[in-house]
């Protein structure tokens, strides 16, 4: 496998939202456990040690996994709790992350009308499957599918907008 | 594992990803699909936003000087499932140069990943020199909070006038 910069950007990224899934937004040390990740994933395919070639993904998930279980050992030896005053050990608010949140919350929030966003709201925060808002709200399947996709394709909007001005940021 | 055939049942597997209700395997799986699947990952990301935005809103951001005073504007429950957790997560990390007064009043129920996320917004504000306080726990929350001793570190009041005080204080 050719790993160009592109390809890293792109596993950067990808690792970053699987990290802060596991460990949480508020975790001081994400950005290292990328980063630790991409430099074991890079030693490996640099010593032609990815056995699997077709089944990267899986490889570099397992390398992470393992980043971030050595990370929890690693918290669970050190003391309980213990604030730290040390300045360079900020959490990580990410900057673009953020911009991106409120973004979406500006133009999509705007967007959407009041029953839309109770379709959402019961569909992704709630845990009700499409039957029960269905029954619920009174709506059809195509309906509940349009609501859907189209509050998705907004936020994909601007997801990928959001990646674009991060990509024309860092030039 | 087949996850592009059909929309809906992709969204409900991402919806699940996101909701920590998918089992160990199946998260395995789907993680290591979307860190080689463009297409897959960002339908992810456009769902995480949309959730995010959802309860950002849920999530209502008042300030009395330098304090920033967050409270949930709908009855919720801070547990590891809860995309609330995440919302006021980020509700907290923006605040870099506030202290952070966190109304409890509607949160019926927090578990150990709600706790966990206290602790680390405390720890986050501390950081940057900065308070949080805790206002108004239900009777239940209050006990858990003093069960696990996290009240000896996260000052709790039933008076918000009071708290608003004592931040004059720290």
């Amino acid at each position: 496998m050719d790993i160009n910069d592109e390809i890293l950007d792109k596993f950067r990224l990808k690792l970053r939202t699987k990290v802060r899934y596991h460990v949480g937004v508020a975790c001081p040390d994400l950005e290292d456990l990328v980063h630790e990740t991409l430099v074991r994933f890079l030693r490996f395919a640099k010593e032609d040690r990815i056995r699997n070639p077709d089944n990267v993904g899986a490889f570099l998930n397992g390398v992470c996994n393992n980043v971030i279980l050595e990370y929890r050992r690693r918290l669970w030896r050190e003391e309980p709790y213990e604030p730290e005053f040390r300045e360079d050990r900020r959490a990580t608010a990410p900057d673009a992350e953020l911009m991106e949140v409120r973004q979406a919350i500006e133009i999509g929030l705007a967007q959407l009308s009041h029953r839309d966003r109770a379709i959402l709201r019961s569909f992704y925060l709630e845990e009700r499957s499409k039957k029960e808002i269905c029954e619920v709200l009174g709506l059809t399947d195509p309906q509940f599918r349009v609501t859907l996709f189209r509050a998705k394709e907004r936020f994909r909007t601007i997801y990928r907008e959001s990646l674009k001005q991060r990509a024309a940021g860092n030039h | 594992m087949p996850f592009h055939d059909e929309p809906l049942l992709q969204e409900e597997l991402i919806v699940k990803y996101l909701q920590r209700r998918l089992d160990a395997a199946t998260t395995e799986a789907f993680e290591s699909h979307y860190l080689m699947c463009d297409q897959c990952f960002e339908e992810l990301r456009a769902s995480q936003l949309l959730a995010e935005c959802l309860s950002q809103s849920r999530i209502d951001r008042r300030y009395s000087g330098e304090i920033a005073i967050l409270q949930f504007t709908t009855p919720v429950q801070l547990t590891r499932r809860a995309a609330e957790l995440s919302a006021l997560s980020q509700s907290i990390l923006e605040q870099k140069d506030t202290n952070v007064l966190i109304d409890l009043s509607r949160v019926s129920r927090i578990d150990s990943a709600g706790l966990g996320l206290l602790m680390s917004c405390y720890s986050h504000v501390i950081k940057n020199r900065k308070a949080l306080k805790l206002l108004n726990p239900s009777r239940d929350v209050r006990e858990l909070l003093h069960v696990t001793k996290i009240d000896v570190v996260l000052e709790t009041y039933d008076d918000e006038q009071k708290a608003l005080r004592s931040f004059e204080h720290s």
